[in-house]
This record gives C-alpha cells, sequence and structure tokens, in this order.
C-alpha cells in the first residue's frame, strides 16, 4: 500500500495558486528528495502532508487515513522543520518529556541513537534559550526522529548544521529509510539529492512537473550530475517520463 | 394623708395591702390607683411603682417623683397618652412605657409634658408608643438616658422619638432611639444642649432641628437614619464632635442645613454617608476640623449660601469631595486636606504650594445626569477632572484652597 | 492537552516578561500601601492601576508571547494533537501565569494591608480581567498573520475599552440627555469587561454615591446575588466568546 496518496491537491491563497494538482503516490521505503525553486509551492506541499495548511481541492492520504480533522494519523509523522523553535525556558530534556507525553504509548520504543551521534548527551539539562541555532536543529533532529516514524518529513535539514552532523542526520534518514520509513527532504544541494533520492519529485509554479529516479534523469540528457541535468532536462521538456506515474 | 418626710422608719398601712405609706415616700404596685394616689400626694413626694400599671393615662398635676421600682411598668392601653404632665419639676424615672398608641388627630406620646418647667425624664424604656417622649411648652426640661425602641410601620403611623416644641434651656443627653420618624425633633427650642445621644435607623432624620436658636449638640451619634440629621430654619447652632455615619440613600444626609445662620460645625466625623454634609441657603457656617470619610458626596454647597469657611477639615474616600450648583460667593477653603491633592510642599510647612481645586467637573456632570455615575473612577473621567483642574474652564476658578494640607491634620 | 499546559506553564513561570510583570505590580502596589497612610485611598488607586494596567498587559503580553511560540506551534500542530487542544491548553497557561503574576503582585500586598471586602473584590476582577484580555490577545494574534499589526491591534482595543468608550458613552448621555437614556446606561456600560469591573469595585468602595440616585437600580443590577451572577457571566462570555473565535480561527488557519 502507499504511504503517501495525493490526489489532485491545489491550495490556493487568494489569487495565487501555491499548488495546482499534485498528483503522486509515495511508498514505503523510498527517499524522495523534493526540489524545485523558492516560491514553487515545496513548503506548502509539505504543510498540507502535515496538516498545517487545508488544501482548497483534492486530499491526501497517509497509510489509509485521509488528512484531516482526525489528528491521529499524524501520530506516524515526524518532522524537522527548517527552522525550529521551542519554549525557551524549558530544558532539552523537559522538552523531549513533553514530546514523549503527547505522543504517549506510540513512544513505546524510542529511537534515541541520535542523541549520542549529534553529541546531544551534554545538552540535556541546559536551557533551550541558551543554545545556538546549530543546537536547536539537532534538538530538531533528534525529535523528529524519535517516535520511529514510517512517515519522515525533513525540510532542509541539514541547512544549519555542521557537516558532520549532517552527515549522520542523514545517514540516520537512510537508516529509517531502509527500517521501512517513507523519507521525504526537500533541498537544495544537488549532490545530496543526487545521492540520497530514491525519487526526484520536482515543483515548478505549484505544478509537479516529475517524480523520477535520479538516474533516468542522467540517462535522459547524458550529463553526469544532477545539477547539470537538471536544467537540460527542464529545457527539453520531456514530459513524457511525467506520466510514468 | 400627708406625713411629714421621716427617714422611712414609721410605716403605716392605710388602705389595706396594696398602698404602703412611707413619710413622704409612697409605693404602689397594683394595676390601678396610681391616679388616686397621685392626687393624694403632696408636692415634693415620692411614688414609687411596682409591677404593671394599667389605668390609662396618668395624669400629674402636681410637683411629684415617680420613680419605677421592680418591673415597673405603665401601659396607657392605647387611648391617649400614658403619662401626662402638667406640673413643674416633675420627675419620671426608671419606667417601662408603651402604648401610646398612633393616632390621627392627637399627638399621642408615652410621656407627654405641657406647658411646666423642669421635668425630668430620665432612664426609661418606650416601647410601642408613638410620639415617645413629648415636651410641649416645657422650659429648664432634662431627658436623659431614656430608650426608645420604636417599630417599622407606614410612613404616617410614626412619630418622633423625643418630640420638643417651643421649649427653651432643655437638655436632652444620653438618650438612644431608633425606629421612630425623628429620632429627636425641636422646633421652636432655644438654648437648649444635645448631649451624647445615639439614634439610628429612624425613618426620616435622626435629629430634626426647626426655627430653633443658639443651641448646641454635641458628641451624638447619628447612624443609617432615612435622612440623616436635618438642621433647618435656626440660628447659631453649634454641632460638635457627633458622628454622622452610613445615611443612604436618593435623598439621605449626613447632615442637612436649611437656611441657618452662623453654624458652628466643629469636629464631626461624617462616615459613609451618600451626601455627607448638604448647605442650602447657609450664611457664616464655620466648618472646621471635621472629617469626611468615604462618603458619596463629602459636601454639596448650593449657591444660595454665603461666607462658608471650610478649615482644617478632612476629604478623604469620597466619590465627590465638594459640588455646588452656581457660582459661590465669599467662599473660603483654606488649609484643608484634601486625599486628591496631587500637589508639592517645596517650603516643607506642611502645606501644598499650589492650590487644590475640589470641584470637578465629572461631579458637574453627575450633578446634571446622575446615572453618568456608571462612569466614576473611569480613566476618561480621572483625565477630564485632571485637565479642568489645570485649566479650569468650567468649574468656577475661584473656589480653591489656597493651602491644602500634605497630611490629615488629625492623624 | 494537559501535557502541553503542564510544560507551557513551566515555561512561562521563568519567562521574563511575566515575573517582571508580577514584579512591578508587586512594586506598585507595596510602594502605594507603604507610602499612603489611608489604606482606603490606596486602595482605590491601585484599583484604577489595576483596571487599566492588567488589560494592556494581558493583552500585549499573551499576542507577543503567541507569536514568539508559534514555531513551536506548529510543531505541536504535527503532533497527533488536536488543535482545539492545543489553544485551549496555551490559553489555560498563559491566563494562569499572568493571573499568578497578578496574585503575587497585587493579592498580597493587599490582602496584607487592606484585608477586607474591597481587597477581595479587586483581587477577583484583576483575575477576571486577565483571563478576558488574554483570550482578546490570543483571538486577535491568531486572528492576524502580523505581529506589529497584532500588537497595534491590541493597543487599539484597549485604548477603546478603556478610554473611547467611556468617551462614547459620556457623549450618548449628552446627546440624548432629554430622552429617556437612563435605563440604558448601566447595561451599556456593564458591556466593556473594564467598566463592569470598575463598576462592581466601585460599588464597594463608592456604595454611598451610587446609592445617592441609580442606588437601587444598582443595587438590583450588581448588588444582589443575580447580579453577582449576571456580573460573572457577562465576564464568563468575555472571556468565552473571543477564545471560541480564537479557536475557530485557529483550526482554519493554515500555519
Amino acid at each position: 500500500m502507499d504511504r503517501v496518496v495525493l490526489d489532485g491537491l491545489s491550495k490556493r491563497y487568494g489569487r495565487l495558486w501555491a499548488l495546482r494538482d499534485v498528483r503522486a503516490r509515495f511508498a514505503p521505503g523510498e527517499t524522495v528528495m523534493v526540489i524545485g525553486p523558492n516560491g514553487s509551492g515545496k513548503s506548502t506541499l509539505i504543510r498540507c502532508m502535515l496538516g498545517l495548511v487545508h488544501p482548497t481541492e483534492g486530499g491526501i492520504s497517509i497509510n489509509g487515513c485521509e488528512v484531516g480533522r482526525d489528528p491521529s494519523y499524524r501520530a506516524g509523522i515526524g518532522y524537522m522543520p527548517q527552522f525550529a523553535e521551542f519554549p525557551r525556558e524549558l530544558t532539552v530534556e523537559q522538552l523531549l518529556r513533553m514530546m514523549s507525553d503527547i505522543r504517549g504509548s506510540r513512544s513505546g520504543a524510542m529511537d534515541d541513537r541520535l542523541i549520542s551521534q549529534l553529541g546531544m548527551d551534554a545538552l540535556l539539562d541546559k536551557r533551550i534559550g541558551s543554545l545556538s541555532g546549530g543546537m536547536r536543529q539537532k534538538v530538531s533532529a533528534v525529535l523528529a526522529f524519535r517516535y520511529r516514524p514510517d512517515l519522515l518529513v525533513l525540510d532542509e535539514p541539514t541547512a544549519g548544521l555542521d557537516p558532520v552532523s549532517a552527515g549522520k542526520l542523514l545517514d540516520a534518514a537512510m537508516r529509517a529509510k531502509r527500517d521501512g520509513a517513507t523519507v521525504l527532504i526537500t533541498s537544495h544541494i544537488m549532490e545530496e539529492v543526487e545521492r540520497l533520492g530514491d525519487r526526484v519529485a520536482y515543483l515548478e509554479d505549484g505544478r509537479l512537473r516529475f517524480v523520477l529516479p535520479p538516474e533516468l534523469i542522467l540517462e535522459a540528457t547524458g550529463e553526469r550530475t544532477l545539477s547539470q541535468a537538471l536544467p537540460a532536462y527542464l529545457s527539453k521538456k520531456h514530459r513524457s517520463h511525467v506520466e510514468g506515474l | 394623708m400627708r406625713r411629714a418626710r421621716r427617714i422611712g422608719t414609721l410605716t403605716l398601712l392605710v388602705f389595706g395591702p396594696a398602698f404602703t405609706v412611707f413619710a413622704g415616700i409612697w409605693r404602689h404596685a397594683s394595676p390601678t390607683g396610681l391616679n388616686a394616689l397621685i392626687q393624694r400626694a403632696n408636692t415634693g413626694d415620692t411614688i414609687v411603682v411596682e409591677g404593671t400599671v394599667t389605668e390609662g393615662t396618668i395624669w400629674i398635676d402636681r410637683t411629684i417623683t415617680l420613680l419605677g421600682g421592680r418591673a415597673a411598668v405603665i401601659d396607657g392601653g392605647g387611648e391617649g397618652d400614658a403619662v401626662s404632665i402638667t406640673a413643674d419639676d416633675v420627675v419620671v424615672r426608671g419606667f417601662s412605657i408603651r402604648g401610646a398608641r398612633h393616632s390621627n388627630l392627637d399627638d399621642m406620646a408615652g410621656i407627654k409634658v405641657n406647658d411646666c418647667r423642669g421635668a425630668v425624664i430620665a432612664s426609661n424604656t418606650f416601647e410601642q408608643c408613638f410620639f415617645a417622649i413629648y415636651l410641649s411648652g416645657a422650659d429648664d426640661a432634662t431627658v436623659q438616658s431614656n430608650t426608645v425602641h420604636g417599630s417599622v410601620a407606614e410612613p404616617d403611623r410614626m412619630a418622633n422619638g423625643i418630640h420638643l416644641w417651643k421649649c427653651a434651656r432643655a437638655r436632652i443627653a444620653g438618650n438612644r432611639v431608633h425606629h421612630q420618624r425623628d429620632g429627636i425633633y425641636l422646633e421652636f427650642v432655644t438654648d437648649s444642649r444635645i448631649l451624647g445621644n445615639h439614634t439610628w435607623s429612624n425613618e426620616r432624620y435622626g435629629l430634626h432641628f426647626m426655627f430653633s436658636h443658639r443651641d448646641s449638640y454635641e458628641g451624638n451619634r447619628f447612624e443609617g437614619n432615612g435622612a440623616g440629621v436635618a438642621v433647618m430654619f435656626s440660628k447659631e447652632i453649634e454641632m460638635i464632635r457627633n458622628e454622622f455615619r452610613s445615611n443612604l440613600g436618593g435623598s439621605a444626609y449626613g447632615l442637612l442645613l436649611k437656611e441657618i445662620n452662623d453654624a458652628h460645625i466643629h469636629g464631626n466625623m461624617f462616615d459613609g454617608n451618600t451626601v455627607g454634609m448638604l448647605l442650602d441657603g447657609c450664611n457664616r457656617a464655620s466648618i472646621v476640623d471635621n472629617d469626611l470619610r468615604g462618603n458619596g458626596w463629602a459636601v454639596k454647597l448650593f449657591a444660595n449660601s454665603t461666607a462658608t469657611v471650610f478649615e482644617r477639615n478632612t476629604f478623604s474616600g469620597n466619590t465627590f469631595d465638594m459640588t455646588t450648583n452656581g457660582d459661590l460667593v465669599l467662599t473660603t477653603l483654606r488649609g484643608n486636606y484634601w486625599d486628591r491633592y496631587r500637589g508639592y510642599d517645596l517650603d516643607r510647612d506642611g502645606r501644598g504650594d499650589v492650590p487644590y481645586r475640589p470641584l470637578s467637573i465629572f461631579a458637574l456632570v453627575a450633578e446634571r445626569m446622575p446615572y453618568a455615575m456608571v462612569l466614576a473612577r473611569s480613566l476618561m473621567v480621572n483625565l477630564l477632572d485632571q485637565g479642568e483642574r489645570i485649566v479650569p474652564t468650567f468649574t468656577p476658578a475661584a473656589l480653591l484652597d489656597g493651602s491644602p494640607l500634605m497630611k490629615p491634620p488629625h492623624g | 492537552m494537559w501535557k502541553v499546559c503542564k510544560y507551557t506553564l513551566l515555561d512561562l513561570a521563568r519567562n521574563r516578561f511575566a515575573i517582571g510583570y508580577a514584579l512591578l505590580l508587586l512594586v506598585t502596589s507595596s510602594g502605594l500601601f507603604m507610602l499612603e497612610a489611608d489604606d482606603t485611598k490606596a486602595l482605590i488607586t491601585l484599583s484604577q492601576v489595576v483596571l487599566a494596567l492588567t488589560p494592556l498587559l494581558a493583552l500585549v503580553f499573551t499576542i507577543i508571547w503567541h507569536f514568539n511560540q508559534l514555531e513551536f506551534t506548529v510543531l505541536l500542530a504535527v503532533q497527533p494533537l488536536r488543535r482545539e487542544s492545543i489553544l485551549r491548553a496555551q490559553y489555560i497557561a498563559v491566563s494562569t501565569a499572568l493571573s499568578g503574576s497578578f496574585v503575587l503582585g497585587v493579592g498580597l500586598p493587599v490582602l496584607a494591608w487592606a484585608p477586607g471586602p474591597v481587597a477581595w473584590t479587586l483581587l477577583l476582577t484583576g483575575i477576571g480581567l486577565t483571563l478576558v484580555f488574554c483570550a482578546l490577545g490570543l483571538w486577535i494574534a491568531v486572528w492576524q498573520r502580523d505581529r506589529a499589526k497584532a500588537v497595534g491591534i491590541g493597543l487599539v482595543t484597549w485604548v477603546g475599552l478603556v478610554l473611547l468608550y467611556d468617551t462614547l458613552l459620556l457623549w450618548i448621555m449628552f446627546t440624548f440627555s432629554d430622552r429617556p437614556i437612563e435605563p440604558l446606561i448601566v447595561p451599556l456600560a456593564a458591556l466593556n469587561p473594564i467598566d463592569l469591573s470598575r463598576i462592581i469595585i466601585m460599588l464597594r468602595i463608592d456604595l454611598a454615591a451610587l446609592l445617592g440616585y441609580t442606588g437601587a437600580v444598582y443595587e438590583r443590577f450588581f448588588g444582589s446575588i443575580g447580579g453577582a451572577a449576571v456580573s460573572a457571566t457577562a465576564l464568563a462570555l468575555w472571556m468565552a466568546i473571543p477564545f471560541l473565535l480564537a479557536t475557530r480561527s485557529f483550526v482554519r488557519k493554515d500555519l
């Protein structure tokens, strides 16, 4: 069964269509890299899946559950926002406990490997307000992975992180994928997209232009890297591949 | 029957067991026959009464002393007065007097004193009386330490507790009156003193002067009377160290002064009255050392009053300190304490260096539109009042205290 | 919901502004009582400070706090929680924190220096105002996307309720003074939560004056048990309606 089904998803802000008739299916155990220019609708797409933004038309189902007023489907989602803010006066440990309390019984077997991998052990009793931006990103990452989600949404996850931590984070994402999770990552770093993505979803002007494995794009254009292949592919308007969905 | 006043040694039984006759001292302990005994008594005799007397009005037409002994009750029975005094220097003391019921035609009283001098009414308790004590044309009378228990009734079925009409040199002291029409009522009463009485919960006024002059009242307590204390059409009344408290209602005052001249109002306490003091057509009133606290309107000074002097009074916690209805003539405010005063005292003489204007514009508004009271103490009203105090536009600029005290004068 | 509430409150308990607010009130009220020999006068002044300051701080604090908290609120909205629960938890937390500041800053000094009916009335109406204006602030914050605009609307709301409303009322009284508007005035005043609170306090302090004319009306309207119930209901509505509007707006909002 598909983990995520986007069924004619459209979102309009005033006169502006942020998403138009987006249709896609994401399977368990795959990594989808969501890319596209600024303002192409990546963020809106993600927010629709998370239930933060209400679609104008169409629908989303996750694990067979329609995304709507019932919040229970979100128990399977791990989300790492681009910029995370937490209550400044809580300690990291209190924040983790708060989230566990909210998550309730599903949190039975928590994945705390990232805590030590990202060197967070020493930070547990620190006030969040005293942490740097990068450290807060790490806290955010820990929270996203901690409850063994089957849909992991990472929004520009490596943006504020040092290279070592970024690597560990992406390793963890791959691990989650191998464990059967669907991993959605937005990124601007083509090297990352090419290396990690089982498929690449390209958004432009609110439309989903294609969802394809990176190798296929390279093959179609004959380029060696994705950063070179993408513009070539788009300019050749190889739209036929899109229908292969 | 007159016996020489020997010191109670020889006792003669005269008419059976009911009457024991001492030398000049009679003892009466029967429901009836008191009038007859009085008729036999001579000037200066004393009659001691025990138990209840129920023979209608007791007529005292000669100078005797009527003393209440054990459980002494005079019950008038509701027909006429309970006791009627028409002779000089009569003393009635220590009775419980009841049963002078309401009448539309006559002023029925517990004790009525008519046209005689030197009556002493003391330490009696009155219940179920229309008037309790009624003095008419009775000079040099003393009314002391009586207690009048009135009861709630239709207003036209209530009369005054202690009522004086055309009396001079009366002394009314230490009485307690409640639930009558007026607690103490004085009409055409001159050169009299009213001391240490306590009146409360009376239908109209706790104390009421009409056309009475050169009287003084001192150390009395007036609480929760329908309309407070009224002094009307009177001259040279001294009002000293009285307490006016909790007279609340639409037309209730601590002290209502109407058409009076040369009043001295010193050292009184006005606390929690709707209007502390109302001056209507008063000339040369001197209002000094009074304490006005927590009243709705501490002072309402009508413009028909002239030459009023306010000095060393304390105004604190009142909703309005002072209001008026026009241009005031010759009103002097000097060295009072105003809790709303926000001035400073650079020369440290205890008096503020900028004058205080007690009239607030909001008070004028509330005067015109009573329902504007809902806005009292709102930020808007405070700003309005502060602005008006800085630049008086609507309130009379002349009415100001040039030397307001920084602290209350009496602690 | 209670879990969110608990941790939010834990965070707010150490919030600098909430602590600063408590200290400000504490200094103000203790200072008043220490400088002013007459406790009644101090209570009157303090009640005026409370009537103006409490709504302002509750509004502005709630709005700013909401925007500071927004990223985390989004994170909460991604958890398996209903949005209604999130907002309810946040409202309870923020209004409890501010009420706590108020009780510490005003309640303790008042009960220490001038215990009595006026003190209790002041305390309860202050808490009531805090709850009302937290709800209003939350509504404004949820409904507006822009922080500066929301704070602006909050300030305008405050000025409107604390000053303009009364001015308008006075204007109505003057303009229609020849018509029988008297029965309208008290209910109109009671529509404004600040005015209502002020009248409730005034009934304790200025009863003497209030009994002057409209005494009977006042007594019947506010003084009786029924009146207290009416007043409490009015404040409760002022709390509930903005909160429900905030919830509606929050549930429908794209975060």
